[in-house]
């Protein structure tokens, strides 16, 4: 029997060309029954090493945690500095040892939760230091570093090609994330307006740039991949 | 010259090109390849346990665990034969470093077909197919009581091992200079991941006679012509998927080299090489027979003793050196891990490994219908081809790890239009549940 799609002539064992998925179906010709090269829907069992491994884990990260609070607690019978290392654990939990739960963690969710876990931290300590900094600085430069790093992880995870080109705008975006945190702190704490961030702004702006030029420009990349082959 | 007798096996120290596979390993990736022989009846699993017994004691080098030392892995002979693994819908499961701890092989069977499973560190294609041949053979006399010849790589199952068998042959031709590691990057296949880990494999049978007559047509041997045909496909596809030759990269396959064909060896431990035969479709379209040429004149220049030579002696001269040896394990892993991701990885396409034609003696012959040799895939790159010649028939065995079986076709499409019967066969032919493309 031939495919009628792309014309391979296929084994007897074939329901579905293996070249272009058309099914197998001639109203004329009767097949051979032929038993199939390998047993169907016969896969191995997952492994159970992963769990296993995200459980304890937790179990680490549980012990430093209750040692803490009962640290804290049995000074002088109130919560004092305990949510700044709780807070601080979960955020390093939720970074690097959530993701261990999934099979494939997607980058494109986790970021993000990562940035909201900080958020909501940075958040705890303007409370608890009575900061009032939160909504005016912290919250707007955490967002824009969100931003700009969820971008570049989301092409870099679906587009997987022009790594130069993200990398060279995700500099420039950083650069202007300076000026905006010179500017969020004057407005917040007062500072003087010095123009500090121009200097950052500039090397970020133009290594973003070199790289895009870079991009562009492949016989300049080939010459620096061969002088700086390692 | 008599062939000495071994003494009893304990450990053996892995040989110069098995040292890199465990420090690769990966949490869902080993370097497994399989080797496997289609009967004309069902195999008895009773007989082959009993067969399997006697070989594992015979080819101690091959049926051994992978254990860890402070400073390097080493191989440490089995005490008794793994038990026989049923079939899972897809071959070259993936083998953990535990797996590996216990047994580096597996042996699997599924209706008529016995087939192995080796760990790259214990020996290469051709070692894994005098050791199939021999279970096949001791099997064959156990279950029809026949007399299988010792030729053509069966051996007397009762002899000791000899020591040149066990010999790692690697130091021995390492010449006096050594090549540079000096290697451009390769175009990579990318696709849509299949589904657990599920790797699709597909058959093509060809006709040896039809594809010699036309490879002499191109004046090249088989290994040759395939590896053009492969070539091409692989062009071919990398214009459809990205049509603006500029921005095309180089085309380029790995083709792994016996290096007993060079340097009088009976090991049945590594001893291969590889030669890299590349293309650069920014310099225009090529025809197949100059990618022909291409290859022929990269393994003319490059299959010789002098140059493997060479080769063998870069590789050498690293584990000679007395601090790399002090260098504890762990750090060893990953500074081998390193090399190979920055510069391992990217050297080629895919590999293509040719096991040539595979001969058995008459009296065992009348019993085996086909034999098959399929590479794993790589850690990054999601395809592989290995092939052998059996009988009549070329079996060319593609595996991909990505679920659209693109270059299959348009290797498909260059047999074609040469006029090549091909037949074609997979693994989803077991049931819908199983089909991923």
């Amino acid at each position: 029997m031939y495919c009628v799609k792309c014309g391979v002539r296929l084994a007897d064992t074939e329901k579905k060309c293996p070249l272009c998925s058309t099914v197998v179906y001639h109203p004329e010709i009767k097949r051979k029954p032929a038993e199939p090269l390998y047993p169907g829907n016969k896969l191995p069992k997952e492994s159970s090493d992963s769990t296993a491994l995200s459980g304890a884990i937790v179990f680490l990260f549980l012990i430093p945690l209750v040692i803490c609070f009962f640290a804290d607690f049995l000074i002088d019978g109130e919560i004092n500095w305990f949510g700044y290392v709780g807070g601080a654990l979960v955020i390093t939990y939720i970074a690097f040892a959530l993701p261990l739960w999934f099979k494939k963690p997607n980058p494109v969710i986790f970021v993000p939760c990562n940035f909201a876990a900080t958020a909501l931290y940075l958040l705890y300590i303007n409370h608890a230091t009575g900061g009032g900094w939160f909504l005016s600085f912290a919250f707007p430069i955490a967002g824009g570093l969100c931003l700009i790093i969820c971008v570049v992880v989301s092409l870099l995870y679906y587009l997987r090609r022009g790594k130069l080109y993200i990398f060279g705008g995700a500099f420039i975006a950083l650069g202007a994330l300076m000026l905006m945190a010179e500017f969020l702190m004057g407005v917040t704490f007062g500072f003087k307006f010095i123009g500090w961030s121009v200097y950052p702004l500039v090397v970020l702006a133009l290594l973003g740039g070199f790289l895009i030029y870079l991009a562009a420009n492949v016989r300049m990349r080939e010459i620096l991949e061969r002088k700086l082959f390692f | 010259m008599a062939k000495k007798a071994a003494k009893p096996l304990r450990w053996l120290r892995l040989d110069n090109a098995a040292k890199i596979f465990p420090a690769t390993i990966r949490k869902n990736w080993s370097n497994v390849y399989r080797m496997s022989a289609t009967l004309s009846d069902d195999v008895d699993t009773v007989i082959l346990k009993s067969a399997l017994d006697i070989i594992v004691k015979r080819f101690p080098s091959i049926a051994a665990r992978l254990r860890k030392g402070m400073f390097w892995y080493y191989l440490q002979q089995i005490e008794a034969a793994p038990e026989i693994s049923d079939e899972y819908s897809y071959p070259l499961v993936y083998m953990s470093k535990e797996e590996m701890g216990k047994c580096a092989l597996r042996v699997i069977v599924y209706r008529d077909r016995i087939a192995v499973e080796f760990f790259h560190s214990l020996t290469d294609g051709t070692g894994a197919l005098i050791f199939l041949k021999n279970l096949v053979a001791e099997y064959l006399e156990r279950r029809y009581r026949v007399k299988i010849p010792y030729k053509h790589g069966i051996v007397n199952r009762r002899d000791p091992p000899a020591h040149e068998e066990l010999e790692d042959c690697f130091p021995r031709y390492a010449g006096p200079v050594s090549a540079g590691r000096r290697e451009t990057s390769a175009w990579h296949i990318h696709g849509e991941p299949t589904a657990d880990g599920f790797l699709n494999l597909t058959c093509f049978m060809v006709p040896v006679k039809e594809a010699l007559e036309i490879a002499h047509a191109y004046n090249s041997t088989l290994t040759v012509f395939m590896g053009a045909v492969i070539m091409q496909a692989l062009m071919n596809l990398q214009k459809e998927k990205n049509p603006d030759s500029r921005w095309q990269q180089r085309v380029k396959l790995m083709i792994a080299v016996n290096l007993r064909q060079l340097f009088p060896s009976s090991t049945l431990r590594n001893f291969s090489l590889y030669t890299i035969p590349e293309a650069d479709p920014r310099l225009g379209e090529y025809t197949l027979d100059e990618i022909c040429k291409i290859i022929k004149h990269k393994m003319g220049t490059e299959v010789t003793a002098k140059h493997m030579s060479r080769v063998i002696a870069t590789n050498v001269n690293n584990e000679r050196n007395p601090l790399v040896r002090l260098i504890p394990l762990p750090v060893k892993n990953a500074v081998m891990r390193a090399i190979y991701d920055r510069v391992g990885i990217k050297k080629s396409c895919l590999t293509l490994s040719n096991i040539g034609q595979v001969k058995i003696p008459e009296a065992m012959a009348r019993y085996v219908k086909r034999f098959d040799f399929i590479l794993g895939v790589q850690a990054e790159a999601p395809y592989n081809c290995g092939m052998l010649s059996y009988g009549e028939t070329i079996y060319i065995n593609f595996i991909r790890s990505i679920k659209d079986a693109e270059l299959e076709r348009h290797f498909h499409a260059v047999l074609r239009e040469l006029g090549l019967h091909v037949t074609v066969e997979s693994n989803l032919s077991g049931g819908e549940q199983t089909c991923i493309v």
